[in-house]
């Protein structure tokens, strides 16, 4: 009798301890929902009589997302971030995208739990179908006047379509008013290359070929006896538009517009690939793959053994941007190997072209930072990027602190030479440490070349400022062709009209509407059908080409053409009219 | 000591009419019943809840919108499914490849394990156990890495392959479309044999030895031992674990194609899951991607069945 008791209250335990355990889970998680509603109450609360709670800034966390990986992040801890938490009171929890950002994004538009602050580049759309973003007009009118200062005449591109003016985003990713510098794009050469041949001029492909195709037989392997590449390029997942199908355009005369080629007349767009020209420059990578001047991994590998190889110094050439190769150059310098890094080359599919990387968009609205109606507090989220947007925060985000990071000396800014030798030489760190770099993307901002109202510029990137910046071999190089920057080599500004539609990459077409689909199928075809034609043996390269056409046109090519137009034409209404 | 006969084998359940003696036997279990509603409700809560959310593929899904205002859409994405040519390409893929490694995931462990158990020096056992089962606990990026290095053209295989003089030049593994099927399903062999093969070692461990001795007795050899003994002795466990296999053969995820794949051979890489990802989640078409689950759903519940009803015929083992 005894020992059933005992079993049975045993049994009884048992089970209500499980019980209680799982009931106990999920009673904590509403508890911890609960609070942080609470929270977000107290905080529209404050919002809405805001004066005295915002002065007194204390301090307050924002969760934030970004689409581009920062790797180097350290969480505020570097010099600007503890300048701007003193500023402001605000500190970012933030998260960068790793991996495929637009899932991520998906996800967190799925999820209902949205980051305070969220930089979602393209997939905006995501987030607005979701109705999980603020509209930012009032908070910019009320709040924000340097944002509003800073912005100007553009506020209407600001706007986010059509059919729905609001503002849901500040561009963070273009400077107002800015002027391009500094040459990022074209074709690399490394400067090893160039001063053994003497300088040669580097204007079409063909030039670009035989320089490499020169140098290679002279030194077909580096000193430690590996073989050096010619020309390597990336195709991993995205980075194929830029080391790969990106270039067909740029070589053909062509601004960059994302997949699309817009008639600058009639504002129809075109899928890029259509284009009979960009045909000749998969023929001359076919070529070049075929005489054996390609990497023969250059569509194998990852990013992370591209940029090994590149930091190995082996590889003499390269058709990419210096964003995704810069890491690798920066061990390179860190090495000391200077003249194992590159220079940049405005190379044209022939001398009939123009390279159109300087051609003004206009102020380029669009990728940007945004506010979501989760927001803890929307109205100290508005002040902290107006902070960033003044003239104070944006010379703080550019230059670092005064004293520390660069000096006033006769009323002109100046970088100390210790200084932007860490910089150069020591990048990663440098901005590891100071955080220079880390803010501009976040907040609204100047463009390169625009004066604050002591006369200085606001970015550090202004010609003089840049040709500091360049190293001996560099600067050497540099001598070697006559110029002072690379931009020098490459058509600018004013030989190109304004594009009435900025660019075309960042319109955000609805996220499953028939354009986005077919964007995909297509993305699909060209990705496989590129590199095969590449490949390809030569006399093959026209049949592939062929079926590669066919193929986007069974699937519906014209029809994506017709759709985007209309996006085009409505960008075109939306920010001119 | 009632205690201890309530604990009885469970009886199946008794067809209408006897309901009698089915509450009677509800009653003397009931400890077990008890200890088995946290379990219950637990599965209910996070396998049959969810379900609520495949209406979402009879919908043109938006993201925070209330149930009532989302717009009904029929059958339309089943429809645009049925009729997309990569979905069959993405079926094919999938379906080969998780053909190829149920096949070689069956196989090759219990030959692993057949052979381990044959071993005498226990220590030598437990180490080669050890070292092979190790890999499972490396994640797949690590693998897909390790993969991408030892393939390259100046990698060890073609190192290996070179010097050996088997190959003049070295080949771009990862570049042959054909072969792309074969690498991922001699990766998993690599990371999975040890692991898989635990659970027949277990199983082997269980025979009775005095049939081994009569074996001997009888003049059985160590193969006829295995043939006769070993292998009959596990039977269970390699049906039960096959018919599992078999209801998630069109779950084959998409972690080794998606980190092992490049450009050239997207077109063999592309399973279900991926397509999904792809053409579902990542342009924002929840509904498709719902679609497509359902699908998956479906034929593995179908496979799960025949799979379950065939062996049943055929060697009265079953799971259900």
């Amino acid at each position: 009798m005894k020992g059933k008791t005992g079993k049975m209250i045993l049994t009884l335990i048992l089970v209500l301890s499980l019980t209680i355990t799982m009931i106990g889970c999920s009673g904590n998680n509403n508890e911890e929902a609960n609070n942080s509603n609470v929270n977000s109450s107290k905080g529209a609360d404050k919002g809405s009589n805001d004066k005295q709670a915002s002065e007194k800034l204390e301090p307050i966390t924002f969760s934030f997302f970004a689409e581009d990986p920062n790797p180097n992040w350290v969480d505020m801890r570097d010099d600007i971030g503890k300048a701007i938490t003193e500023k402001t009171g605000v500190s970012l929890d933030a998260e960068f995208a790793v991996g495929d950002p637009s899932q991520k994004v998906s996800l967190i538009a799925v999820s209902g739990e949205y980051p305070d602050l969220i930089s979602a580049k393209n997939d905006i759309n995501k987030m607005v179908d979701a109705d999980a973003l603020l509209d930012l007009t009032d908070l910019i009118e009320k709040h924000a006047p340097n944002i509003k200062k800073l912005y100007g005449k553009y506020m209407k591109r600001l706007r986010y379509s059509e059919t729905d003016h609001s503002i849901y985003a500040l561009p963070t990713y273009a400077g107002v008013d800015g002027i391009g510098f500094s040459a990022t794009g074209g074709f690399e050469l490394q400067h090893r290359v160039v001063k053994e041949l003497g300088y040669p001029k580097i204007r079409t492909v063909k030039d670009f070929e035989n320089a490499i195709k020169t140098y290679l037989d002279k030194h077909p392997t580096n000193e430690k006896g590996e073989k050096n590449i010619g020309l390597s390029l990336l195709a991993e997942d995205w980075r194929i538009l830029i080391s790969v199908t990106n270039p067909a355009f740029l070589t053909t005369g062509a601004p960059d517009d994302g997949e699309y080629y817009i008639n600058p007349e009639t504002y129809e767009a075109m899928y890029h690939f259509r284009r009979p020209e960009e045909k000749e420059y998969f023929r001359w990578l076919n070529h070049m793959n075929d005489i054996g001047l390609l990497d023969r991994e250059s569509f194998i590998q990852k990013f992370d053994q591209y940029k090994a190889k590149i930091a190995s110094g082996s590889v003499l050439g390269l058709i990419d941007q210096d964003w995704e190769y810069g890491d690798g150059e920066r061990s390179l310098k860190a090495e000391g190997k200077f003249d194992h890094a590159y220079g940049h080359y405005p190379v044209t599919l022939n001398e009939q072209f123009k390279d159109h990387s300087f051609q003004s968009t206009g102020f380029m609205a669009g990728y940007g930072i945004s506010i979501s109606k989760t927001c803890k507090d929307p109205v100290r989220a508005i002040k902290f990027l107006d902070y960033l947007a003044s003239e104070e925060g944006q010379v703080l985000t550019y230059w670092g602190v005064e004293g520390m990071h660069y000096v006033v000396e006769n009323g002109v800014r100046k970088i100390p030479q210790e200084i932007n030798d860490q910089k150069i030489n020591d990048s990663i760190n440098f901005s590891k440490k100071t955080g220079i770099g880390f803010y501009n993307n976040i907040g609204p901002h100047y463009g390169d070349g625009v004066k604050d109202s002591t006369g200085n510029y606001i970015t550090t990137n202004f010609p003089e400022q840049i040709e500091a910046s360049y190293n001996d071999v560099e600067k050497e190089v540099l001598t070697g062709y006559g110029i002072k920057n690379w931009k020098e080599l490459f058509p600018g500004e004013s030989e190109f009209p304004v594009k009435p539609w900025g660019v075309a990459w960042n319109i955000s077409a609805p996220a499953d509407s028939k354009v986005s689909v077919l964007a995909e199928k297509m993305k699909d075809i060209t990705w496989k059908r590129i590199p095969e034609a590449i490949l390809a043996k030569p006399e093959k390269f026209d049949v592939i080409w062929d079926v590669y056409m066919k193929d986007i046109e069974k699937a519906g090519v014209k029809e994506m053409e017709k759709e985007y137009t209309k996006l085009i034409q409505a960008r075109v209404k939306l920010w001119n009219e | 000591m009632e205690a201890l006969t309530a604990v009885k084998p469970l009886k199946p359940l008794k067809p209408r009419g006897k309901s009698d003696k089915f509450w009677r036997t509800l009653f003397q279990q009931k400890y077990l019943y008890l200890m088995s509603i946290p379990f219950v409700i637990w599965v209910f809560v996070f396998n049959y809840i969810p379900i609520w959310g495949w209406t979402m593929a009879f919908q043109r899904y938006r993201p925070g919108k209330s149930f009532m205002k989302q717009e009904w859409v029929g059958l339309d994405n089943f429809r645009e499914l049925f009729h997309d040519e990569r979905f069959y390409m993405a079926l094919k893929n999938t379906l080969a490849m998780s053909f190829m490694g149920l096949f070689a995931g069956f196989t090759i462990p219990i030959l692993f394990a057949l052979l381990l158990n044959e071993l005498r020096r226990q220590m030598f056992k437990r180490i080669v156990q050890t070292v092979s089962y190790l890999p499972h606990f490396v994640s797949w990026v690590v693998v897909a890495g390790i993969i991408n290095k030892m393939m390259s053209i100046d990698g060890g295989i073609n190192g290996l392959l070179m010097n050996l003089h088997i190959i003049a030049e070295p080949i771009q593994f990862l570049a042959k479309a054909d072969w792309f099927w074969g690498i991922v399903t001699a990766s998993d062999v690599w990371k999975e044999t040890g692991w898989n093969s635990i659970i027949y070692l277990a199983a082997m461990t269980g025979i009775d030895p005095e049939l081994y001795e009569a074996a001997r007795v009888d003049g059985a050899a160590r193969i006829r031992q295995m043939w006769h003994i070993t292998l009959p002795g596990i039977r269970t466990t390699i049906i039960i674990l096959l018919i599992m296999s078999i209801g998630n053969l069109i779950n084959i995820g998409f972690e080794k194609q998606f980190l092992l794949s490049n450009p050239i051979v997207a077109d063999k890489a592309e399973t279900l899951d991926l397509y999904a990802l792809n053409y579902g989640l990542q342009l924002g078409r929840y509904s498709f991607g719902t679609a497509i689950n359902i699908f998956n759903s479906v034929v593995a519940v179908i496979l799960l069945f025949t799979a379950n009803t065939i062996f049943k015929r055929t060697s009265k083992e079953s799971i259900m």
